[in-house]
């Protein structure tokens, strides 16, 4: 087992710089999932950790060891592929033993590795079949398989789950956190789906384009973002934004008008740095609305779409401009059919970002 | 409004009309091939029509073996397309491998090098060739000048390249997050994948070595090592010569190459048609 | 990794030695060949007995003219044979495909050797197949090997005979990537059969055909077995007397290597020239 630690790593192809200085401490046996949208550098990355890319700058080191120049086999790290990447010419057992074997590892060990591995992952039955009589999910586990037999230290997952069907995902999810919990390693996971990091991580990396945005726990990722983007990216259904005006200054406390909400006027409590007139965004989560009266602001929105779940419902509401906001309202059925609404903003619950995004608190 | 089976039916008769007949001339030539080999040497410069064969192929191979030492020519080409056709898999199978799946220096030249000489006709290296190899090397009649010179073709190179190509980068990365080597990926991964393009090209690498004329025709003119596209030339231009004898010899020539193409006819047509979807 | 750069060029290497000793080196080498005399040793810078005889030596020219006499009837011919072909073969209504196919591709097997002497043979002016068969319907028969004219001819039939499945072959394999519902579009359209082919078919395996004319162009500007074979030597005369032949005669039993270097060029430049001229008038078609 091992830790890993990232020292201001650069990434360029040519004259492009993708990843721009990321820096990162991995705690032995952790569970880190990096997330960002496509193209924000996250699978560059573990593949830099990997050393299937080459490190143009920084240095990245796996238990206390500088990597750099090692080669990927050296390194003490399984991976398991998007794609699975299992050789199609080979039955099951021989996906899970062909490293070994061309290493001249012991074939008794060997075969002791596999069925080990196999036991893990409930395949014991399946090492005679090709990848091509697999299902996804046996897929998967052979593929997860195959990195078990080399008892790493880091395990790395690049958007293992992205080829399967919602509901293998969530039982393949289950998996892996107990797979992690058993093997107690440290796991380092890539994903572009959020639920997926909230679930799986001991702490999330947030990326975007090639920068590292927030480190955190899933919960204080989700109370307390840095951004406008963690903001955003974490949550379902997404945080609401707001265009807002600082409309007046008082001690510790501000008070905007939401441009895009009838000038409706929200104080928050906030510290420094404001001037009247400042553009401001102003951020709610759905679940945070509240009923009239409840909040410190009401709004008056026009119901475009409802959607009625059962104990929970999700109001789409297209105000007067652009600006479109969705509302999570418990116990909802007594407002089915009805085409205004008025629901209340409650300023513990909002946050304000600044015209470049940044937190303000 | 015309009935939709019978302007189908007509179609197929007119199909059959044209390609019937034409299918016949095509296949009279090999057919001739056949009977010739087969008749005695009046009977094929008799003023009769023959087409069905008769009964002379064995006396008809004593003449031309005694003519030419036919099984030794024979043997010199098995050889030899054996020989070219594994090394010219290996050495084109691994250069596509390395303009495939790795990126370095100078590749876009190697590359744009093999494209832009693949359209000179042989000719403009044919007398270079024939001179270092018959002149400077002092290598004429020897297995190195059938087997070596002919390896430059690069018809391998861009076919295994693009098969190469088209594998997913995962499958070679995961053997080498295994600590896999380069080379035993190649052979162990990335060659078992290819096997269908392998067996094309080996298939087309086969059938031009086999029927190669001019290079060993210039190159090789001593008896022993003459191959038998050569030997069997030699024969044609002479005027003292058993016919039947000759045609055994074509039918000898041409047998394996059709079973060939029969039984992996599949594999034969790939490798054709590949050399057109670059 | 500098280890994966240094296993790319191992793995390139083997392969760029031959091809530069026994390919890219004489490609140039022959350029620097093409202006020596090379009748006398020592070899001296000589061009107006390479280059310069080009253009005055009637043999050359006679070869050049055969040459391009073939060009210009085979190829389209050809072409146009083999796309007919490919259409046919690849028609659903065709009924024994295997053996339809096999007709036509079989000769793609075989050797040049084997069908020269097998229509030297056929094309006997006194005891061949063909002129027995064209007596037998009452017709005179043709001096296939004597007559320049005929000769031409043969030499015409039998490259077409060897080379029409090939560019089937291919051009199948062009139809084959079009696909089928613009077909089923164009026939809900009422669009006929025949004009499926002239409208949707020709212009959509336009590049393929084109693929096939410059390497039929290539190969024609390099005939050589046939007129060596089958016309004994370019016979009757220099009737058959092609590029190829010629440049095998200067190079080989003249040992001209100079001269038959320029040839060799020529024969190159011609081809590319040929080549690209298809590849323009194909491209301002459209």
């Amino acid at each position: 087992m091992a830790g890993v630690s990232l020292k201001n790593v650069v990434k360029r192809f040519g004259s492009i710089e993708v990843v721009h200085g990321a820096s990162l401490e991995v705690e032995e046996g952790e569970f880190i999932v990096f997330v960002g949208p496509s193209g924000c550098g996250k699978s560059t990355l573990l593949r830099m950790i990997a050393g299937l890319e080459d490190i143009s700058g920084g240095e990245i080191a796996i238990g206390g060891v500088a990597v750099n120049d090692v080669e990927p086999a050296d390194r003490g790290i399984a991976m398991v592929f998007q794609s699975y990447a299992l050789y199609p010419h080979m039955t099951v057992e021989r996906n899970l033993s062909f490293g070994l074997r061309m290493n001249g590892n012991d074939k008794a060990d060997t075969a002791r590795r596999v069925a080990k591995a196999a036991q893990i992952l409930r395949i014991e039955e399946l090492l005679d079949r090709r990848p091509a009589q697999l299902s996804g999910g046996q897929r998967q586990r052979v593929a997860i398989g195959r990195a078990i037999v080399r008892d790493p230290q880091v395990f790395l997952f690049d958007e293992p789950l992205s080829n399967l069907d919602a509901e293998l995902r969530v039982q393949m999810r289950v998996e892996i956190a107990r797979l992690h919990a058993e093997l107690g390693v440290t796991m380092i996971y890539v994903t572009h789906d959020q639920v997926e990091a909230m679930t799986l991580a001991d702490r999330i990396v947030v990326l975007r384009a090639g920068r590292i945005e927030q480190i955190g726990k899933p919960l204080d990722l989700y109370d307390d973002p840095a951004n406008q983007f963690v903001a955003s990216f974490v949550g379902s259904p997404k945080m609401n934004f707001m265009a807002a005006e600082v409309a007046s200054i008082e001690d510790g406390r501000v008070t905007v008008a939401l441009v895009n909400q009838g000038s409706a006027r929200l104080t928050v409590p906030a510290e420094n740095g404001f001037a009247v007139g400042d553009r401001l965004t102003v951020g709610l989560r759905p679940e945070h609305f509240g009923r009239e009266g409840e909040g410190d602001c009401d709004l008056s929105i026009r119901v475009d779409m409802a959607e009625h779940l059962g104990s929970t419902s999700y109001i789409h509401a297209n105000t007067t401009s652009a600006e479109q906001l969705v509302i999570e309202r418990e116990e909802s059925r007594s407002e089915i059919g009805m085409e205004h609404l008025t629901v209340s903003i409650p300023a513990a619950k909002a946050y304000l970002f600044d015209a470049s995004g940044a937190r303000l608190r | 409004m015309r009935s939709k089976s019978s302007s189908t039916l007509r179609r197929s008769i007119a199909l059959h009309a044209v390609l019937v007949p034409l299918a016949i001339v095509w296949l009279f030539p090999i057919w001739m091939m056949v009977v010739f080999s087969t008749m005695p040497e009046n009977a094929i410069f008799s003023p009769n029509i023959h087409l069905i064969p008769s009964d002379r192929f064995w006396e008809n191979f004593l003449i031309l073996q005694a003519d030419t030492d036919f099984l030794r020519t024979i043997f010199v080409s098995v050889v030899v397309a054996l020989v070219y056709t594994v090394l010219s898999v290996l050495l084109t199978s691994m250069a596509g491998w390395a303009l495939a799946r790795y990126s370095f220096a100078g590749k876009g030249l190697v590359l744009l090098i093999i494209l832009g000489t693949l359209t000179l006709p042989y000719f403009v290296v044919v007398i270079p060739q024939f001179i270092m190899v018959a002149r400077d090397f002092g290598l004429a009649n020897t297995w190195f000048a059938l087997i070596v010179p002919p390896l430059f073709n690069s018809l391998g190179v861009l076919f295994m390249r693009q098969s190469f190509s088209m594998m997913p980068s995962e499958l070679f990365d995961a053997a080498r997050v295994e600590g896999v080597r380069e080379w035993r990926i190649f052979l162990f991964v990335g060659m078992p994948l290819a096997r269908p393009t392998l067996a094309a090209l080996s298939i087309i690498l086969f059938l031009a070595s086999w029927n190669n004329y001019l290079w060993p025709l210039l190159i090789n003119n001593r008896p022993d090592m003459m191959t038998a596209p050569v030997a069997l030339g030699s024969l044609i231009g002479l005027t003292k010569v058993s016919w039947g004898g000759i045609m055994v010899g074509a039918v000898l020539l041409t047998a394996p190459m059709i079973a060939v193409f029969i039984l992996l006819q599949r594999h034969f047509i790939a490798g054709i048609a590949a050399g057109a979807v670059k | 990794m500098r280890m994966r750069t240094r296993a790319a060029y191992g793995f390139l290497a083997p392969y760029l030695l031959i091809f530069a000793t026994f390919w890219v080196w004489p490609i140039i080498y022959s350029f620097y060949l093409s202006f020596l005399a090379t009748r006398i040793q020592p070899w001296s810078f000589n061009p107006t007995v390479t280059w310069g005889r080009l253009v005055v030596d009637p043999a050359f020219l006679n070869a050049l003219k055969n040459t391009l006499i073939i060009l210009v009837i085979q190829v389209p011919v050809m072409i146009a044979l083999a796309t007919v072909l490919a259409v046919l073969l690849n028609s659903q209504l065709l009924k024994a495909r295997g053996i339809m196919r096999f007709a036509f591709f079989a000769p793609v097997v075989v050797g040049e050797a084997a069908y020269a002497a097998v229509f030297r043979l056929m094309f006997n002016a006194d005891f061949g197949v063909i002129n027995k068969l064209i007596g037998s319907i009452g017709l005179s028969p043709v001096a296939w090997l004597g007559d320049p004219t005929a000769a031409m001819a043969l030499i015409i039939i039998a490259v077409t005979w060897r080379w029409v499945g090939y560019n089937a072959i291919i051009i199948i394999s062009g139809l084959q990537a079009i696909p089928q519902d613009v077909y089923e579009a164009a026939t809900l359209d009422r669009v006929s059969k025949p004009r499926q082919f002239f409208f949707i078919t020709l212009p959509l395996l336009k590049p393929i055909i084109l693929f096939c004319v410059v390497l039929s162009v290539i190969g024609t500007m390099q005939l050589f077995a046939e007129p060596f074979l089958i016309t004994n030597r370019g016979g009757p005369g220099q009737a058959t007397e092609t590029l190829g032949l010629f440049l095998y005669r200067q190079g080989f039993t003249v040992l001209n290597f100079g001269y038959a270097s320029a040839v060799a060029y020529t024969i190159a430049a011609l081809a590319v020239l040929i080549s690209l001229a298809n590849l323009w008038l194909g491209r301002s078609a459209r």
